[in-house]
């Protein structure tokens, strides 16, 4: 009798919804996780976040450096606090593969925690962002999706996509303001 | 099945880690499945065992090493006896060609990354090129025998038998025919390695390592003006800089930002000599040295083989 055994490993658990909408704004404190690769994320959250500020939210930045050894021990405990302060969390951006693996990572973790959460990726690395929340078992995180190339474009034209896209971001954050309300022109 | 099973001296449904980017159970069984499917000797069940536990490791960061653009395979160096058990190369063409375990070995772990771990090119894996590592990836051994300082392994705090896995950007060849002198071997070395587009230039790696092979011939006349190891490393790292000018202007700032450049004016591959790691390996030929250039913040990873 031939046995036939399989080689591969398969993972079931699944949370298919986006978790809770982000909700009004005003008087929220929203964790925005920036790295130390793309120039671009930095520009587009500065905006963002001015934004966000705008509508009464308190928004605390984390920067994303070494994620391995000690540096990266130091790095867990703190993203672990900003989560911990947080009322809704932000986290970009994926434009590589490593860094990802690291956005989706982090905002699995942050999802983890029940607050609203919404990851950032841009259009080349979408489908890798949505197999790895599936994979990290969460297919329903939240993603948007900026265009693609990114951060090879002048600050100028970054800006402009970061104010073009910021209604629905919030729209796909779930956030409840009226700028959010606003139908696009 | 069986006879791999016994080898590897654990239950079968043993959880040996979980692998990203899948995040599943890689159990002895999945293991010694697909050794088998890869043509691996059943005797090396302990090392493709102890090499998964290394790259399940956080500081390794096989998370973002298998996701990456990058063209990074983890390269795997036997220390110890084993080596000659399992026929493990470190002689003439260590790195690829010769006849031996290492194909089917590196072949097991590249399946198990891709049938465990989940690694599939343009799904979980965004690499541009990947590497020929990853086919069958790349494994080999430390000439001990041959190597006027300790092994790679014992300096690294494991003696005996013992795997240590490394996130490679491929393998890269120096040659030189010049040099007769330690420093003269060393400094072709370290400047061979000291390429802008190096990962660890990169202004977005926290830090990073390199790894370079020394052939016997060389290795020799190294030892008897650095007996110490220590010393081989830190003159490498001296000269494995390159002047900030070499960049255009625009690299300045986000490498200045970084406190990079140094009060020579000069930007150093890696942090500390300790980052920079060296083994014995390769045919008596001379001639050649080899230089595996890192992924980025993926630490490097040394454990026992257990029978």
């Amino acid at each position: 009798m031939t046995i036939v055994l399989d080689p591969t490993a398969g993972s079931n658990a699944d949370i298919a919804t986006p978790g809770p909408d982000a909700g009004p704004l005003a008087g929220k404190r929203v964790a925005i996780r920036i790295d130390m690769l793309w120039r671009s994320w930095d520009w587009v959250s500065q905006i963002w976040a001015e934004e966000l500020r705008a509508e009464g939210a308190e928004v605390e930045f984390w920067r994303s450096c070494g994620r391995t050894g000690e540096e990266g021990r130091v790095a867990a405990e703190e993203y672990a606090a900003v989560l911990a302060r947080a009322d809704m969390a932000i986290v970009g951006l994926g434009n590589c593969g490593s860094c990802t693996s690291w956005t989706i990572a982090d905002a699995l973790q942050a999802a983890a925690t029940g607050i609203p959460t919404i990851a950032v990726a841009t259009a080349h690395f979408e489908a890798l962002a949505k197999n790895l929340a599936r994979r990290g078992g969460r297919s329903g995180l939240r993603l948007h999706i900026l265009p693609y190339p990114l951060d090879i474009l002048p600050r100028s034209e970054v800006d402009d996509i970061a104010r073009n896209q910021y209604r629905s971001f919030l729209r796909n954050f779930g956030v409840r303001s009226g700028l959010a309300q606003l139908s696009a022109a | 099945m069986q006879d791999f099973l016994v080898r590897g001296g654990r239950f079968p449904d043993e959880l040996i880690a979980h692998l990203p980017p899948l995040k599943t159970e890689c159990t002895v069984e999945k293991i010694a499945i697909n050794a088998v499917m890869a043509g691996a000797p059943p005797e090396s069940m302990p090392l493709l065992i102890a090499a998964i536990e290394a790259m399940a490791d956080p500081k390794f960061d096989l998370a973002g090493l298998n996701a990456t653009t990058g063209s990074v395979v983890p390269a795997v160096i036997v220390n110890g006896p084993v080596r000659n058990k399992l026929g493990i190369p470190y002689q003439a063409g260590c790195l690829g060609g010769v006849a031996g375990s290492a194909a089917g070995i590196g072949r097991a772990l590249r399946l198990i990354m891709r049938n465990v771990a989940g690694q599939l090119i343009d799904s979980t894996s965004q690499s541009v090129y990947g590497t020929p590592g990853r086919v069958a990836g790349i494994v080999f051994g430390e000439w001990e025998e041959r190597s006027p300082w300790a092994p790679l392994a014992e300096r690294r705090g494991v003696k005996g038998d013992a795997v240590t896995v490394y996130g490679a950007m491929g393998t890269a060849n120096i040659c030189d025919v010049v040099a007769d002198s330690a420093e003269g071997f060393l400094e072709i070395i370290a400047k061979s390695m000291a390429y802008p587009g190096a990962n660890g230039f990169l202004t977005s790696s926290a830090f990073s390592e390199t790894l370079c092979a020394i052939n016997p011939v060389w290795a020799e006349v190294i030892a008897r003006q650095f007996p110490d190891m220590r010393d081989v490393q830190a003159f490498l790292w001296d000269k494995c800089a390159l002047p900030i000018d070499w960049w255009r202007p625009e690299y300045r700032k986000p490498i200045e930002a970084l406190g990079r450049i140094k009060a020579d004016g000069r930007v150093h591959l890696v942090p500390t000599s300790d980052d920079v790691l060296v083994m014995v390996a390769g045919g008596l030929g001379g001639l050649h040295a080899a230089m595996l250039h890192s992924w980025g913040t993926c630490l490097t990873v040394t454990r026992a083989i257990s029978e």
